[in-house]
């Protein structure tokens, strides 16, 4: 029998993840976690269930920031009007994860500390300055998305943290989130570029071709208007991976392309 | 665990390992075989159920994570439902294992928007597969339902 | 009639529950291709049963048309092969202790493609392997010993040689088809049951209840009647349903554990169970200047994989459909099955066709291409009409291939312009020899339908239904049609190659007559429909009844990511008579949206054996979002005519028509899928200064 551990406060939330350390696989929504289950790679003896935590849920604005709870769902995120209206890249990239099916079980909270590569936010939300609200017993801080997920499957979260919010700054004047699939309109992406422009200059950042979402500040210094450069320079320096989706020498190609569309779709 | 949940608008208390499955735990303790196991990963749709009202795969749902939540398969789905009755007259069908799941997704779509778009329809049911190849006629029960 | 699948009450074979049944699970060989030095069951828990080689010692081989596998493998023949099994109460309980098993392998060279299979110093995988006998044997198998080749077929027509010299044209082109999964929703399930007397009980999903019994009467050293194989419906199969799958094992494991033993795969393990051939396809076709075909060449090494299965059967049938719908006067086809250490492949809707006629009809593209003739225009100077003959030697008759052509052409306007557009026309044989039976009794209420025909989803029991209802002049509603019980359902060959509504629909007319001749309770009707091809000369008749069909593509391609949109497809096929409209269309369609999956995304990667896409993520099945943004087709039907299978037809021709779409575009694919890169690919060696320019 699996030892079901369920919260109903943060700070009873945190007392546990603190006690227990790697004994207790922390679930949030639990679709990352349910197929490490389903597939035999996974048999924890006790689960570390976030559901109860009210605190964790919920889509803020404080101090013109954009406040994610942990446990907001991708749904809720894609369909929050909040969203739409100051973050509208947002609820795009979100929304087109998966299916509804998933994105109504699977958190923002989640999707980050799972550091899945051929994942969709990780790539949006670096290039939003995004942060991570990391708690444990003892302390509070915040990562970037970029100091946060270091590799495939691994992140900086201590065993006694837990990631409990994500905090977006205003977002810059222009945005756009490209999902490029290489087979099945299901399929995961092959390559994804989030790239925003504004008075903070321009950020292009690639997801789901490496370990981490992967970015070139010296060639977005370049501005919108060289495009086709610094779509040249992703592709020439960012080392891409293969696999079902594609080659690393296909990757490098379309990494081209969808850059270079993204940018230009800014202007 | 004693796994108290309302199933298919009934009050329901049924034994689970909090770590198991939702999936299994409808299959076994409450005889629901319209939920079905096919890809155990979250991607076909076979194993949909609705939670409070949303698709979700009852594959990757903990038993424990429907506590005190409202569960409907499609056996809660009354015959005369618009749905149900648009499946039927299109044919959208061949094996049905899908089917189940298919309407639960659509059940739950035409929840949110009654009059969706060509465009909408297809990214509502990318979810759930069928190598049957029913979609064109799933698009078109769709459609009916929407009408309805 | 949609009881039981809108509301969700149809039972599979997984919903089986067995009285006092434990359940199964495989120990596999993580290694391509190995001896099993030993075994130690020391760390199983106590409440488990293990089937070790020593169980099995006196149980024979079986196999479709070869009797190469053994209930448990050794050597192990490909990463998968179940090497022991274990029941247990629960299935958790079943695969902890599977888990448990441990076994010593001792490692032997092992191959992984056709080519290399059947070159000098390939291993052997199975340096001795006997001949089946029975009904799932419709050619004779010619296994050329000391190599990998389990089944040469080989056709000759004329003098290929002759005809190539006269030719004033000649293209020749390999293609090749990548392996892919039927990924059915429902995965392979069995429940197994000795009764007291000693009687084998299976409850499985299968295609093929007839074949069953028999395998398994034969390892078991059992008279047929000693075995009952009960077939639900499926979840879906597409031939992966077929032959002798699990349930040789779960059988073993239920005597040995003397209780029922029920058997579900993992959606992983389908990927080793049982998949579609990978094919290579050496084309050559020599025209005369006029577009007049004069000789064809075909050679075809169709990967197998550990097992034979019914590869003989693929590897003679691709064969045959890569001819195509023409008159060729010389053609020489050489087809080869051949053994790799892979997870076998067997039946996958197409039956082989897929994989020629994407090579031949390619070829006809490129072939037009070198003439200056429109790829539609040398198509309709060489297609046969009735009354020519095949190349088997057999006359065609009832030929509508010309028809479907025109009507694929014109459902995209083809003709108007044909720039993103592409054709292919086919032929596909009918399962022949073969029998089929119906016996029918009248019921209070209306008749029982008694028809060996198993249902996956193609309305085959609604088809029957139908047919029944119009021949007895009552209610569809008044007929009964059980799930097949080879104890009660007359004897059919198998439920496969599109047959049964054909079929069975002659069968039933028989039937009807008997009863009204004899009383009017019973009846029975038998259908046999002879022929067969000799394999050594590809002359008799291969099909009493031909499939034809045509598709039509017109696409769409990102040309800096290789994308490529279908923006219509289009599939005319050749129905006859239709006997339930909603069920033919379904078919059509459903073909079509597979051929998609073929043609653009679906392939198995592996690593030295090991499948490394084994999962609905990494391996695509078509979703609703994957539909060409027009899907059309239609069902063409002649007065008085008879009903012709549909159930694959419009499949085999899509990636071909699609990728001579891609063709009319100068870009030349030829392996499928045809995937985003490879297209890249297709550009850059188009727009490569030097390189020839298009048509």
């Amino acid at each position: 029998m699996t030892a079901w551990l369920a919260p109903a406060t943060l700070e009873e939330a945190l007392e546990l993840r603190a006690e227990r350390g790697a004994g207790a696989s922390v679930l949030a929504g639990g679709t990352f976690l349910g197929i490490l289950m389903n597939e035999g790679f996974l048999s924890p003896d006790v689960l570390l269930s976030l559901g109860r935590v009210a605190e964790l849920d919920g889509i803020r604005v404080k101090r013109g920031e954009l406040c994610l709870g942990a446990m907001t769902t991708h749904r809720a995120v894609e369909r929050s009007q909040v969203v739409r209206d100051g973050w509208p890249v947002l609820a795009r990239a979100f929304s087109l994860v998966a299916s509804p099916r998933v994105r109504n079980q699977a958190t923002v909270g989640g999707v980050l500390a799972d550091a899945d590569y051929a994942s969709d936010p990780p790539a949006i939300l670096t290039a939003l300055g995004a942060r991570a609200v990391l708690r444990s017993p003892r302390a509070t801080r915040e990562v970037s998305v970029g100091e946060l997920i270091l590799g495939h499957y691994e992140t900086s979260i201590a065993e006694d943290e837990l990631l409990v919010e994500v905090r977006v700054p205003p977002c810059p004047g222009r945005a756009v989130y490209r999902k490029f699939r290489s087979r099945s309109s299901e399929d995961r992406p092959c390559v994804a570029v989030a790239a925003v422009s504004g008075e903070a200059g321009l950020r292009v950042v690639v997801g789901a071709v490496a370990g981490t979402p992967q970015e070139l500040p010296e060639a977005c210094a370049l501005g919108p208007e060289a495009a086709a450069e610094i779509a040249r320079r992703y592709a020439e320096e960012i080392e891409p991976m293969s696999d079902s989706r594609g080659s690393a020498g296909y990757r490098r190609r379309v990494i081209e392309v969808e850059v270079r569309r993204a940018v230009e779709a800014l202007a | 665990m004693t796994l108290r949940l309302v199933l298919n608008g009934r009050p329901a208390a049924l034994d689970a390992d909090p770590g198991e499955t939702l999936l299994d735990v409808l299959r076994r303790e409450a005889g629901l075989l319209s939920v079905r196991p096919s890809c155990g990963i979250g991607v076909c749709g076979a194993c949909t159920v609705l939670l409070d009202g949303e698709p979700v795969s009852g594959c990757l749902l903990r038993a424990a994570q429907a506590a005190g939540r409202e569960v409907t398969t499609v056996e809660g789905i009354p015959a005369e439902h618009p749905v149900r009755r648009a499946f039927a007259a299109e044919h959208a069908f061949q094996c049905g294992y899908c089917t189940p799941g298919m309407v639960l997704t659509v059940a739950g779509m035409l929840e949110e928007t009654p009059e969706p778009s060509d465009e909408q329809i297809v990214e509502g049911l990318g979810g759930n597969l069928c190598r049957c190849g029913c979609y064109v006629k799933i698009h078109a029960a769709v459609r009916r339902a929407a009408a309805a | 009639m949609s009881d039981g699948h809108v509301d969700g009450a149809v039972r599979y074979a997984q919903d089986a529950e067995l009285e006092g049944q434990w359940h199964a699970a495989f120990v596999r060989s993580p290694l391509p291709h190995a001896r099993v030095r030993s075994i130690d069951t020391s760390a199983l828990p106590r409440e488990c049963v293990a089937l070790l080689p020593e169980d099995v010692a006196g149980v024979g081989r079986y196999g479709c048309q070869l009797k190469d596998q053994e209930v448990l493998a050794d050597p192990a023949r490909f990463v998968g092969d179940v090497v022991a099994a274990a029941a247990a109460p629960t299935r958790a309980a079943a695969r902890e202790a599977a888990r448990r098993v441990q076994v010593d392998f001792e490692e032997l060279p092992a191959v992984f493609d056709p080519i290399t299979a059947v070159s000098e110093g390939a291993p052997l995988l199975h340096p001795e392997a006997g001949e089946s006998a029975g009904d799932a044997v419709s050619i004779g198998v010619r296994p050329l010993a000391g190599t990998n080749v389990c089944h040469r077929f080989r056709l000759v027509q004329g003098d290929a040689d002759a005809g190539f010299a006269r030719a004033t044209v000649t293209v020749e082109e390999t293609f090749r088809t990548a392996s892919a999964q039927h990924a059915p929703m429902e995965p392979h399930a069995t429940a197994a049951r000795w009764t007291p007397e000693g009687r084998l009980e299976l409850f499985t999903g299968t295609q093929t209840p007839f074949n069953l019994r028999a395998d398994l009467a034969g390892l078991f050293g059992l008279t047929e009647d000693r075995v009952r194989i009960l077939a639900p419906p499926m979840g879906g199969s597409f031939g992966a349903k077929t032959f002798t799958r699990l349930e040789a094992v779960v059988a073993c494991l239920a005597r040995k554990a003397g209780r029922p033993v029920k058997a579900v795969l993992d959606r992983a393990e389908e990927w080793v169970t049982l998949n579609r051939h990978p094919a290579v396809v050496r084309v050559r076709i020599g025209a005369a200047a006029d577009g007049t075909l004069l000789a064809k060449r075909l050679d075809c090494w169709v990967d197998t994989g550990a097992y034979a299965d019914c590869g003989p059967g693929v590897a003679t049938k691709l064969g045959y459909a890569g001819i195509g719908p023409y008159r060729i006067p010389n053609v020489r086809v050489d087809a080869l099955a051949v053994y790799t250490n892979l997870p076998p492949n067997g039946a996958f809707r197409g039956y082989g066709a897929t994989q020629s006629v994407w090579a031949s009809e390619r070829a006809m593209d490129q072939l037009a291409e070198r003439l200056g003739m429109s790829p539609l225009a040398l198509r309709r100077r060489n297609l046969l009409r009735d009354g020519d003959r095949f190349a088997t030697g057999e006359v065609m008759h009832d030929v509508h291939f010309e028809e479907c052509l025109d009507a694929a052409a014109r459902a995209v306007g083809y003709e108007r312009d044909p720039r993103g557009k592409g054709l292919c026309v086919l032929l596909k044989g009918m399962q022949t020899p073969s029998r089929a039976a119906i016996a029918l009794e009248r019921t209070p209420v209306g008749y029982v339908v008694r028809c060996a025909s198993c249902e996956m989803g193609q309305g085959v029991r609604e088809s029957v239904r139908l047919q029944a209802a119009a021949l007895l002049g009552c209610e569809p509603g008044q007929i009964e049609v059980p799930d097949p019980d080879t104890d009660s359902s007359p004897f059919d060959t198998r439920t496969t190659s599109s047959r049964s509504t054909h079929m069975m629909g002659r069968a039933l007319a028989k039937a009807v007559a008997d009863l009204r001749a004899n009383g009017g309770e019973r009846g029975h009707g038998e259908i046999v429909n002879d022929g067969g091809i000799d394999p050594d000369t590809g002359q008799g008749i291969a099909s009493t009844h031909w499939h034809q069909g045509a598709a039509a593509a017109h696409v769409d391609v990102d040309e800096e990511t290789g994308r490529v949109t279908v923006e219509h497809l289009h599939a005319a096929v050749y129905a006859g008579r239709v006997v339930d409209r909603a069920g033919a269309e379904l078919q059509n369609e459903g073909s079509m949206i597979m051929g998609v999956g073929t043609a653009l995304f679906e392939r198995i990667e592996h690593t030295d054996g090991q499948i490394t896409n084994a999962n609905l993520s990494d391996y695509n099945v078509p979703s609703a979002g994957d539909l060409p943004r027009r899907l059309t087709h239609e069902l063409i039907e002649r007065e008085g005519a008879e009903a012709h299978g549909l159930g694959e037809t419009a499949l085999p021709p899509v990636p071909a028509a699609i990728g001579n779409a891609l063709g009319s575009l100068g870009l030349d694919l030829a392996e499928l899928p045809i995937t985003s890169e490879r297209v890249l690919e297709a550009v850059g060696a188009r727009d490569r200064p030097g390189a020839e320019a298009a048509t």
